[in-house]
């Protein structure tokens, strides 16, 4: 090694930043230069003098402004980590509630998918087959114990096609049929003591079931339409 | 996110964040605020915390806390400053002689005159005995730019330290 080859490895050297091979080779070098040997010491002697400096302690008020700071943060923190999770909890009732409601509605649920299957398979859609709703509304009339509400909804793309009789959970519905595209939507009326006015959903067997109450009147739609097109249907029908 | 080991694995480096900071700044109430709003910073970091090294870690956001208020201030880049070489002074000059003459004060002046960028490797490692490593995590550079920027710092602050001790007056 030569003094210029020395110069590039002198800071790491010093910094024990250095090979072990390389450090030998320095070590081997410093041995028998002189003018290395007080530049080297030169070095040491400046990182002695930083080394020589008093440390600035931090003042006492830094340390409390800090602690405090950590404590504030904390609270804070735990105060939105409790808010949170009441907002979860909150929602996830929600949500339960939307998902699961009462077991009851799950088994009409499954009724009126059934209801819709079978009017579909049996060709018993209709029992009186008609697009205008004053044809269909008055056809009720005698055979059941309440007025089941009748609106065409071919001006939103979901016209009226027809009414029949249907029987839901045992007992006697309104069943209204409503056609999009080749798809049919049953719509089961039945009157209710209830008057919750949000919507359940459920997919059951690949139908799309959607309930709701107004007027007191429990409705139920059912259609192997897609969840997008019978949410439209629905709103639709609320509307009016 | 164990907001109670804060205390335990970043408050015991405080002390040294601030030593460091004063130094970046060399100003009390400057250090004073950069470290305070540096630990609230590493408060809402915590969980980026991967290694053991907080020392480092609280370091890094020290450092970028007072980057970010000195650009702030509308003052120059504190990083862009002339960073070329002073010409090798290649008297010799023996280490007695410089301890001999050189104060506190004297030494404390020469590092305060450095540019920041070679005063904050020669602290971190002769003072905070960081390694290469660690400035490197600390600076965010590569190791070899550590490794460099020290050199010419210990280059600098000797060719500072040699000079006239008159000249170092009238610079304070």
């Amino acid at each position: 090694m030569i003094c210029i080859e020395l110069e590039q490895h002198l800071d790491s050297y010093l910094d024990h930043e250095i090979a072990a091979d390389t450090a030998a080779v320095v070590r081997e070098h410093l041995r028998t230069c002189f003018s290395c040997r007080q530049r080297v010491a030169d070095r040491e002697a400046v990182g002695r003098l930083v080394r020589s400096m008093p440390y600035y302690e931090a003042p006492d008020r830094l340390h409390m402004h800090v602690s405090t700071q950590v404590r504030r943060i904390r609270f804070t923190r735990h105060l939105f980590a409790w808010a949170a999770a009441a907002v979860f909890v909150v929602s996830v009732g929600g949500v339960i509630s939307l998902v699961l409601p009462a077991t009851g509605d799950d088994r009409t649920a499954g009724d009126v998918v059934d209801g819709h299957v079978r009017s579909l398979m049996a060709g018993h859609l209709f029992d009186v087959r008609s697009t205008d709703q004053h044809m269909v509304k008055p056809w009720f009339l005698g055979k059941l114990d309440f007025s089941p509400p009748v609106v065409d909804l071919a001006s939103a793309g979901f016209p009226l096609v027809g009414g029949r009789l249907d029987y839901v959970s045992g007992r006697p519905v309104a069943a209204l049929v409503y056609q999009r595209q080749q798809h049919t939507i049953n719509v089961f009326i039945s009157p209710t003591s209830s008057d919750r006015p949000n919507i359940g959903t459920w997919t059951l067997r690949g139908f799309q079931v959607r309930h709701w109450v107004r007027d007191r009147m429990s409705h139920w739609a059912v259609s192997d339409l897609n969840d997008i097109e019978l949410s439209e249907f629905v709103a639709a029908l609320r509307r009016m | 996110m164990p907001s109670r080991v804060f205390e335990d694995t970043v408050l015991p480096h405080l002390n040294a964040a601030f030593n460091y900071a004063r130094w970046l700044t060399r100003k009390d109430e400057d250090a004073e605020d950069v470290v305070q709003d540096a630990c609230v910073r590493a408060m809402r970091f915590f969980s980026s915390l991967r290694d053991d090294d907080a020392r480092s870690w609280l370091f890094a956001i020290v450092r970028n806390t007072w980057y970010s208020r000195v650009t702030r201030r509308g003052a120059v880049n504190p990083l862009s400053l002339d960073m070329t070489d002073d010409p090798a002074d290649s008297a010799p000059n023996p280490e007695a002689r410089l301890l001999q003459q050189q104060t506190v004060a004297r030494v404390r002046g020469a590092l305060e005159q450095l540019p920041v960028e070679f005063r904050e490797v020669l602290v971190l490692r002769e003072i905070e005995g960081m390694s290469y490593k660690e400035i490197a995590a600390v600076v965010q550079v590569p190791i070899g730019t550590v490794m460099s920027r020290l050199a010419r710092a210990r280059d600098r602050l000797s060719a500072v330290l040699k000079s006239s001790p008159l000249a170092m007056e009238r610079a304070r």
